[in-house]
């Protein structure tokens, strides 16, 4: 063995100890931030309070018990006369009944009362009647309390003090003790009906919250996932002419598809048979004509009129489509009130309702990606026959084009709030940092084959030219101002007209685009490459992580705003976080997979849709379904405590009786939350593990 | 007739993997590529179906230039090229029967793909095409539940949905027993002598190489350095492929 040098020994262990101090001297910070004094919960009256606390909360009220309160009586003579016998009891009876001994006697005495035939273990009272009738009740002597318990062959005997009441000598009183019998068996307490009942709701708002997120997130799981949206790379002029053509499609979309969508709605909503028989028909005409038109078995691609016509039966067949279907929807969700047809015509309808809300979207989203995928499949073999001088023109155009569109956009989200302004220096930014990039490599050191690019300068020129374009587009806008003042941009409409009315300030934004985009796009020409899926990638991960750690508390607050306090609001708080926690779980175990299959479907000339259906989905249904049980778990504890802030559920009965410092109540309501987080616990654990 | 001309491919790293590789393949024949590991065999066969982008040179198949493809024009091209592997690469989980279906993808109108539809007779198309690999009656078992060699076969059942003119074998026995190699080796003879497919196949054994191929071509360090009849590489041809220190190995 090689020892190492002594010196180097003696550095290391003097390292050691600096680290130890720096280390403890941190401890000890955090020991004073957090406020730990180890006298505060040792005081008397501290320690009494959360024992009584505990102990209450410990005695959940779950049963209750209803009772009969039986008497038996006896008289007591004030003042002992000469050679005074008491009456003898009958003890032959079954009824209750009782003896005071002595019989008779003077304020302040003690007497002892005994009684038989009472409920076993019960609790019982004695009371003096005077002349006057009014029942004063005796504490038993030794324990001070009004209520003693009685023993199990239902007997009793204690001890209480003759009263003192002026002017009584002579007088016969009456002994009465009030003895408790249960009536019927212990009943659940109305608490522990009130805590199910808020129970079922937890567990309800956690599971639609988990079924609602499924969806979305497995669809953002695929963006998020790194080895499918590396190597997704698209011709730079046809991503220009998408990002250019998408507000046109998009506007085509929202103003005339929307009406096709709302016609076919209405249609849909008038009468049952018709509706799903034009659903059919519409369905099935679609699928027919896409496989004529969209396959062709020869070595030819399918040719470009026929992949035009079937972009736009697809996408006027999905518009009908989904308003015939929304309008079934609201044609079903009208039919029963009642029962569980209720609740599926409760739960369509509002799904039809949905549908109606948001068709404006959908054919805006149709629209646009119909324009773009027909503006893509039109120009693809033009680009490629572009001579370079041509291909860098268009590309400045494009570049132009699609720049305005993107600060545009993000100039309109800026509008919403003062902070949101940064989003648009930031995406400038963006696509400003390919520019001196691009620059150094056409003009001073253009790029070989087989020679390593200098990876640090065209980083370092990357950022640079991030930077700039930051600075330089949040002076313009005056950013400052949003910054600071947490005012939002001056309204002042620049352009109306066409349905559309844009600000100065996103006229302001879209020039910056412009003129930012038309350069980075002449730089790279339409022939270039642009990796798409890194982009997608990275702002997915993003958005998702920047969720994520919000807690579903804090989204509660928001939401409980929005839509009132209730269940519904923790529902959609759980909702939004289960989506994002979910899309980043996903995505991971996508990362995880065997690539080998999407090579060889890859090879069959599978697309890329197809590939993901039939090489990523059977890998990765085991662990979605192992996650989202987890998940599911999750929600429940959280719906727990997201009634605290209004979110409904278990918690916000909580959250009252713990107000009211009712702790047995609360108890209850405690004991619930752990049966049932320990049941999920166990459950989902078990059905991990047989799929993971 | 496949010509590759001048192919040249540099990873992102800078390695140099295939060096100015001419060659001329004319239809049905069975080419064996033989080379060590990391002398480019893989990435040569990748090359002619685009799973890995050439850096430089052209490959043209048939006249197309598989090279200068579009997307869509690639996917068209990918559908008449079979590919196996040296992993099978399967979906370990899917039956048989759907890994065998995948191979027909490239015809199937992708929208059908999202409901898991196949055209009727698709089925029966990847029966045939187990019956072909002797194992028809594993269809409905689980991929994972086969033992390598008959997983292997299920790989050359999903090459023959696509109807291939050329198959591209990337290490097909590499992790499989002798007697195994043999028999999935017998199999892509079956294809080049019933089919007519031209065989593009990497191998480790220069024996599997003389057993089977016509032709075979030697790769080193991503140059070619031997191409002719598996007869001609004798002892001292052997030594330049493999290094002085090589001893070849018999696989019988």
């Amino acid at each position: 063995m090689n020892t190492p040098p002594p010196s180097r020994t003696l550095l290391w262990r003097l390292v050691l100890v600096v680290l130890a101090a720096v280390v403890l001297v941190i401890f000890s910070y955090g020991w004073t931030v957090t406020d730990i004094d180890l006298a505060v919960p040792q005081e008397a009256q501290r320690q009494e309070n959360v024992g009584n606390a505990l102990r209450e909360l410990l005695s959940p009220n779950v049963f209750s018990q209803e009772y009969e309160v039986k008497t038996a009586t006896t008289s007591f003579l004030i003042n002992c006369p000469e050679g005074f016998t008491a009456p003898e009891a009958s003890p032959a009876t079954d009824q209750p009944y009782i003896v005071v001994e002595p019989g008779c006697g003077t304020a302040n005495e003690p007497v002892t009362v005994r009684g038989f035939n009472f409920a076993a273990n019960g609790l019982a009272r004695v009371n003096w009647i005077a002349l006057d009738g009014e029942r004063r009740i005796r504490q038993v002597i030794g324990t001070g309390e009004d209520n003693f318990s009685i023993n199990a062959e239902g007997s009793f005997s204690v001890q209480v003090e003759v009263p003192r009441i002026r002017g009584t000598t002579g007088e016969t009183h009456t002994v009465e003790v009030q003895g408790r019998f249960p009536l019927g068996l212990p009943t659940l307490s109305a608490t522990t009906g009130l805590v199910l009942e808020k129970m079922v709701e937890t567990i309800f708002l956690a599971l639609i919250a988990t079924a609602v997120s499924i969806l979305p997130s497995a669809i953002l799981s695929f963006f998020a996932a790194q080895n499918l949206m590396r190597p997704v790379r698209t011709s730079l002029g046809g991503l220009l002419l998408t990002v250019a053509l998408f507000p046109v499609g998009w506007w085509i979309g929202s103003t005339l598809l929307t009406q096709l969508g709302m016609l076919a709605l209405n249609i849909g909503r008038g009468n049952f048979s018709g509706s799903a028989a034009a659903t059919l028909f519409v369905f099935v005409g679609m699928v027919a004509t896409t496989r004529k038109l969209g396959t062709s078995s020869t070595l030819e691609t399918v040719s470009q009129p026929r992949a035009l016509l079937n972009a736009v039966l697809i996408a006027l067949g999905s518009v009908v489509l989904i308003g015939l279907v929304g309008g079934l929807g609201l044609l079903f969700g009208s039919l029963f009130t009642e029962g569980i047809p209720g609740y599926l015509s409760a739960f369509i309808g509002s799904l039809g309702g949905m549908v109606e809300l948001v068709m404006p979207l959908i054919a805006g989203v149709i629209g646009a990606f119909t324009l773009s995928s027909i503006g893509t499949t039109l120009t693809r073999d033009v680009f490629k026959r572009l001579s370079a001088t041509t291909s860098h023109l268009l590309g400045g155009v494009l570049g132009a084009l699609a720049g305005a569109v993107v600060l545009g956009a993000t100039a309109v989200i800026g509008m919403s709030a003062a902070w949101m302004g940064l989003l648009t220096p930031f995406v400038a930014g963006g696509l400003a940092s390919v520019i001196l990039p691009q620059l150094y490599q056409r003009f001073i050191n253009p790029p070989q084959p087989g020679v390593m690019p200098n990876r640090p300068l065209l980083t370092l020129l990357n950022w640079i030219g991030t930077v700039i374009g930051f600075v330089a587009t949040f002076l313009l806008l005056n950013v400052r101002q949003a910054l600071v003042e947490g005012t939002l941009p001056d309204p002042v409409i620049g352009f109306a007209g066409m349905g559309i009315s844009l600000p100065v300030y996103v006229l302001q934004a879209m020039l910056i685009g412009a003129v930012i985009g038309a350069v980075a796009g002449a730089l790279a020409g339409t022939r270039g490459n642009f990796p798409i899926g890194t982009v997608l990638y990275s702002t997915t991960r993003t958005v998702l992580n920047a969720l994520r750690s919000i807690e579903p508390l804090i989204m509660g607050l928001v939401f409980v705003i929005w839509v009132g306090i209730g269940p519904f609001a923790g529902v959609l708080a759980l909702t939004l976080h289960s989506i994002a926690s979910l899309g980043k779980l996903y995505s991971e175990q996508i990362e995880s997979i065997d690539t080998g299959p999407i090579e060889a479907l890859q090879s069959t000339g599978a697309n890329r849709l197809q590939t993901i259906m039939y090489a990523v989905v059977p890998q990765i249904i085991p662990p979605y379904i192992a996650f989202t049980m987890y998940r599911w778990d999750i929600n429940v504890r959280m719906s727990t405590i997201i009634g605290f802030v209004g979110g409904g559920g278990i918690g916000f009965l909580l959250q009252q009786q713990i107000n009211l410092l009712r702790y047995r109540d609360a108890g209850v309501a405690v004991l619930a939350i752990a049966i049932v987080v320990s049941i999920l616990d166990y459950a989902s654990a078990a059905i991990r593990e047989r799929y993971t | 007739m496949l010509i590759i001309e001048n192919l040249t491919k540099i990873y992102d790293n800078g390695f140099k993997a295939l060096d100015n590789i001419s060659l001329e393949i004319p239809d049905g024949q069975f080419v064996s590529i033989i080379g060590l590991s990391g002398s480019g065999k893989s990435t040569l066969l990748r090359c002619i179906n685009r799973l890995v982008e050439p850096t430089k040179g052209r490959i043209i198949w048939n006249g197309l230039d598989i090279t200068a493809a579009t997307d869509d024009e690639l996917r068209q091209i990918r559908r008449r090229i079979g590919m196996i592997f040296q992993q099978f690469n399967l979906v370990k989980r899917s039956s048989v029967l759907t890994n065998v279906m995948a191979g027909r993808l490239g015809y199937i109108n992708p929208i059908f793909s999202l409901f898991n539809y196949f055209p009727p007779g698709e089925k029966q198309r990847a029966m045939a095409a187990l019956q072909r690999v002797g194992i028809p009656e594993k269809a409905m078992n689980r991929a994972s539940a086969l033992s390598g060699g008959q997983q292997q076969r299920v790989g050359i059942a999903r090459t023959l949905m696509q109807d291939p003119e050329m198959l591209l074998a990337d290490e097909p026995v590499a992790s499989l027993d002798p007697a195994t190699s043999h028999s999935v080796m017998k199999y892509l003879e079956l294809l080049n002598n019933e089919d007519g497919l031209t065989v593009l196949c990497s191998l480790h054994f220069l024996s599997l190489a003389r057993a089977y191929s016509d032709r075979v071509i030697a790769l080193k360090d991503g140059k070619l350095e031997f191409d002719g009849l598996p007869k001609d590489i004798d002892n001292e041809r052997f030594k330049m492929i493999y290094g002085e220190d090589a001893v070849e190995v018999e696989i019988h």
